[in-house]
């Protein structure tokens, strides 16, 4: 609502995402592969193995020109990007840890220097200097890991920084050590992953057995790692937050199991060079890498998934609204802007006006500047199909977004604006996605029922207030669920027609004997 | 719907030292960016003139490719230095900055593939192994193209950045943001200021080149020097030209600031231009008597007096432009004394180890 925001047709998240896992695909091989380079030099040289030296000459070309050309300009290019998408979040960070990055600026510079005085250095410097100017390089490459890795990890764990601002609370906050550790072990990996494919195009088959057998040192024993850091991090992680990615949170969860088996994939592919490590390809090469982006790629959409509904964790929402009100925040909290509505708080938007005629443009203006951070219409996130799916009209539309801070987990922000405000995206919204009158009016089947009105907040499981709490009594049940906001005040005001409320018991009634649900039940207790 | 309300507001985090600290950072690193931009460009604008002016001459071909095996050092060099104020203006110009980018998002972002591609082109050229080939310089000309792009594609965000009673109507146009600021009138005039002094400090790259030629090939080394010299000087005349366009172009109270109006402003005004003359007539002189000293040490050095008084007024014709809309005073100030200090230790470390790398190479004097 400060900034203006920049409609992406493919959706703004999906275009971070594409730039940030490239890069930091990337990045990572910049940092263990830093490491792979010395130790490999050291080691040719004390066993005076010229083949193994040649090679490795070859292989630190390969080296800068992905890692210095390609991975610099796409760490610029999250810069760009997290501006254009993400400015107030952005602006936030940039005044919180210029200092940080700042420091990493500098450790930036002695690398990438190092890297071309390396890369260059081969044929003209004497042996001891050329390890020197590899170990300088590792050494800045990690330093510059371990200031972003503070500023990152502060996004999804920002510890006590909300309440005292401290630079280095905020930096070495919860999930710093463990994610510093897990990300080193990536790093690690990815040096021997990246190294597979420059021995893959290796003419002399002996050097060629050699070096997979030397990649595979760095890729298994760190894959191998994995795991247990992966615990030792997720354990750091509150538990709510880590919850989304059980569950309740279809991306997350997702992902996070992607992430589980194209990491076991890339662990089993690289075991399996070792079987003929003379013949392995180009192309088997290139797989391990591709399978490894993904797993890494996953990993990484899991961490920005369960940051939801935050960008800067108990600090500032993802459409770029502030969680509480604070000082200096421009009237740019949930709050105010409920107080003010989003017709006079927000800077970038056309419609200053309300009326009846206008109410889908204005409902448009609003998807744009609360939505669009995550959402678009019909592509990445896209609303469209989660509407297909519920079928409401206008006004359950206008009662839903009153609770979107309850659905699927607390993903989501609250919807910020006056009542009428929120009428008029329930109306833009209803345009998108007209209700199929048949589908909706049709829907007596308990399990639509609740598909439709509530499983963005309610799970089929066992514990679940739906099944634990509701009257077991299907009159009883059928009156309570009649008025919802007096079985429990915070949930939306339905009104569901009596024939679906008696299905939708019917069908809990199954679930709880089917699935054995609700063996706590003691009747209901209001809540 | 009056531009200052459009203004974003800055973010609840105080500046977390001086403003005048971030001020001289913006600067100072703007002055090195700047620099390596220009070896890139210019550098590689003067390649392909060799290469293209006196096809297939020996010389001609040599000077290209010892241009273009620099061009991949440098590029990163440009890259690194740009990172540093592409952060400080952030820090200081947020709110303006980041709105013209998103009211020109797309060619903004194209930035980043320009890059990629030029840079990888760059290389390509650097790893042909020298055998004289048409499709060097077709590789190179295209790579310079996108550098040039990008060089304008900055003019455009920036001058709009500058105007905000610009960026309503430009946004609500296009909010997938496929806009440019062709209708400013300085942009043209502004971007070639930049684009001629690129061509004239490229002449101080192949001077420099000459330089490190002298000894070992003094024949080369003379055609080169020549080469160099006169690039340097035609393109600084041009400037004169380009310089005035500019000047006029700007709003009348803009331009005034730089006549009279600021003293300051005048003065580097005055010094640029002096020091611009000076530069044509010593560099005159260099290549007459063939002092590859002169060349390649004072007229960089007063080059580097002008560079910096240009990066000054830019500074000033930026804070003009907004004055409206900003006021250093606008912002609270927390110094972070627990994490400012360790950046300028480690900045200063940083400084000296970058100096003992270069030294343990070799390319400081004597090892």
């Amino acid at each position: 609502m400060n900034y203006p925001v920049w409609e992406v047709a493919f959706g703004a998240g999906l275009l971070i995402a594409a730039v940030a896992i490239l890069h930091v695909f990337v990045s990572h091989f910049a940092v263990g592969g830093g490491l792979f380079l010395v130790v490999t030099e050291r080691r040719a040289r004390r066993n005076n193995d010229l083949a193994l030296l040649g090679w490795l000459k070859a292989h630190t070309k390969f080296f800068v020109l992905v890692t210095v050309v390609f991975g610099a300009i796409s760490g610029v290019g999250i810069w760009f990007t997290i501006g254009l998408i993400g400015p107030t979040a952005t602006s936030n960070l940039i005044h919180a840890y210029v200092w940080g990055w700042a420091i990493e600026w500098v450790f930036f510079f002695v690398e990438i220097t190092a890297a071309l005085l390396y890369l260059y250095g081969w044929d003209k410097l004497e042996a001891r200097i050329h390890e020197w100017f590899g170990w300088i390089y590792f050494i800045a490459a990690f330093a510059s890991m371990m200031i972003i890795n503070g500023i990152i990890t502060f996004m999804l764990t920002s510890g006590s920084w909300v309440k005292t601002h401290q630079f280095w609370q905020g930096f070495f906050n919860p999930t710093y050590f463990p994610s510093l550790a897990f990300r080193f072990a990536i790093a690690l990996a990815l040096a021997g992953i990246y190294a597979l494919i420059t021995a893959s195009v290796q003419k002399d088959a002996a050097l060629k057995v050699r070096l997979v057998r030397w990649s595979a040192w760095w890729i298994v024993p760190a894959l191998a790692l994995l795991p247990a850091l992966g615990w030792w991090y997720i354990r750091w992680i509150p538990a709510d937050v880590w919850a989304s990615a059980r569950g309740p949170m279809p991306t997350a969860t997702h992902y996070a199991l992607f992430a589980v088996i194209l990491l076991a994939v890339t662990f089993a592919l690289a075991l399996l060079t070792l079987v003929r490590p003379g013949r392995m390809r180009l192309a088997f090469s290139l797989l391990v890498a591709l399978v490894a982006l993904g797993a890494m790629g996953s990993f990484e959409f899991v961490r920005e998934a369960i940051r939801k509904p935050y960008v800067i964790a108990k600090y500032l929402y993802a459409n770029s609204l502030y969680a509480a009100k604070i000082p200096g925040d421009g009237g740019f909290s949930g709050d105010e802007v409920n107080a003010t509505g989003i017709l006079r708080a927000a800077k970038w938007i056309s419609n200053r006006d309300l009326s009846k005629g206008n109410q889908a443009a204005v409902g448009r203006e609003i998807f744009r500047v609360e939505c669009e951070s995550c959402h678009t219409i019909g592509a990445y996130r896209g609303v469209k199909r989660y509407l297909a799916l519920r079928q409401w009209d206008e006004n359950k539309m206008q009662t839903m977004l009153g609770v979107l801070d309850f659905m699927h987990h607390g993903v989501m922000p609250p919807f910020a604006g006056t009542d009428a405000e929120r009428g008029a995206l329930a109306v833009y919204l209803s345009t998108v996605q007209p209700v199929v009158a048949a589908a909706a009016a049709a829907a007596s089947d308990g399990q639509t029922v609740f598909d439709q009105n509530c499983s963005m907040c309610h799970w089929v499981k066992a514990g679940e207030p739906l099944f634990k709490d509701l009257p077991r009594d299907p009159n009883a049940a059928t009156k309570a669920l009649g008025d919802l906001t007096s079985l429990f005040p915070l949930m939306p005001d339905l009104k569901l027609p009596e024939p679906q409320r008696i299905a939708l018991v019917q069908w809990i009634n199954e679930q709880r004997s089917a699935k054995g649900f609700g063996k706590a039940a003691q009747g209901g207790n209001g809540k | 719907m009056t531009p200052p309300n459009m203004i974003p507001t800055l973010d609840p985090n105080p500046l977390p030292a001086p403003y005048w600290v971030f001020k001289l950072l913006l600067i100072a690193t703007f002055f090195l960016h700047i620099v390596a931009m220009n070896f890139v460009l210019g550098g590689g604008v003067l390649a392909l003139v060799s290469k293209w002016r006196s096809r297939n001459r020996e010389s001609a071909n040599r000077m290209f490719l010892d241009v273009a095996r620099k061009l991949p050092v440098l590029l990163p060099a440009t890259i690194t230095l740009g990172i540093a104020p592409l952060l400080f203006v952030q820090v200081l110009y947020g709110q303006f900055f980041y709105t013209s980018s998103i009211v020109m998002a797309w060619p903004w972002f194209l930035v980043l593939v320009f890059l990629t591609i030029a840079y990888y082109g760059f290389y390509y050229v650097s790893y042909r192994g020298g055998r004289p080939s048409a499709r060097d310089g077709g590789v190179m000309l295209f790579s310079v193209i996108l550098v040039f792009l990008i060089g304008f594609l900055f003019s455009n965000n920036l001058t709009l950045s500058q105007t905000p009673s610009r960026w309503a109507g430009k946004y609500f146009a296009s909010l997938d943001g496929w806009n440019l600021n062709l209708t400013e009138a300085t942009l043209i005039p502004r971007f070639l200021h930049f684009f001629v002094a690129a061509v004239a400090v490229g002449g101080l790259l192949l001077v420099f080149l000459a330089l490190a030629n002298w000894k070992r090939d003094h024949e080369y080394a003379r055609q080169v020097l020549q080469f160099g010299g006169k690039a340097f000087m035609y393109a600084t005349m041009a400037q004169f030209v380009v310089g005035i366009i500019f000047l006029v172009s700007l709003p009348r109270d803009l331009r005034m600031l730089f006549m009279g109006d600021s003293l300051l402003a005048t003065i580097l005004l005055l010094i640029g231009v002096t020091g611009g003359i000076g530069a044509i007539f010593l560099m005159s002189d260099a290549l007459r008597k063939e002092s590859v000293r002169v060349a390649g040490f004072y007229v960089p050095g007063i080059l580097a007096v002008v560079i910096a008084s240009m990066s000054l007024m830019r500074d000033i014709l930026r804070d003009a432009y907004l004055k409206p809309y900003f006021h250093p005073g606008q912002f609270a100030v927390e110094t972070q004394w627990s994490v400012f200090p360790l950046f300028l230790v480690l900045f200063l470390g940083g400084v000296i180890l970058w100096f003992v790398m270069l030294k343990r190479y070799g390319l400081l004097g004597s090892k």
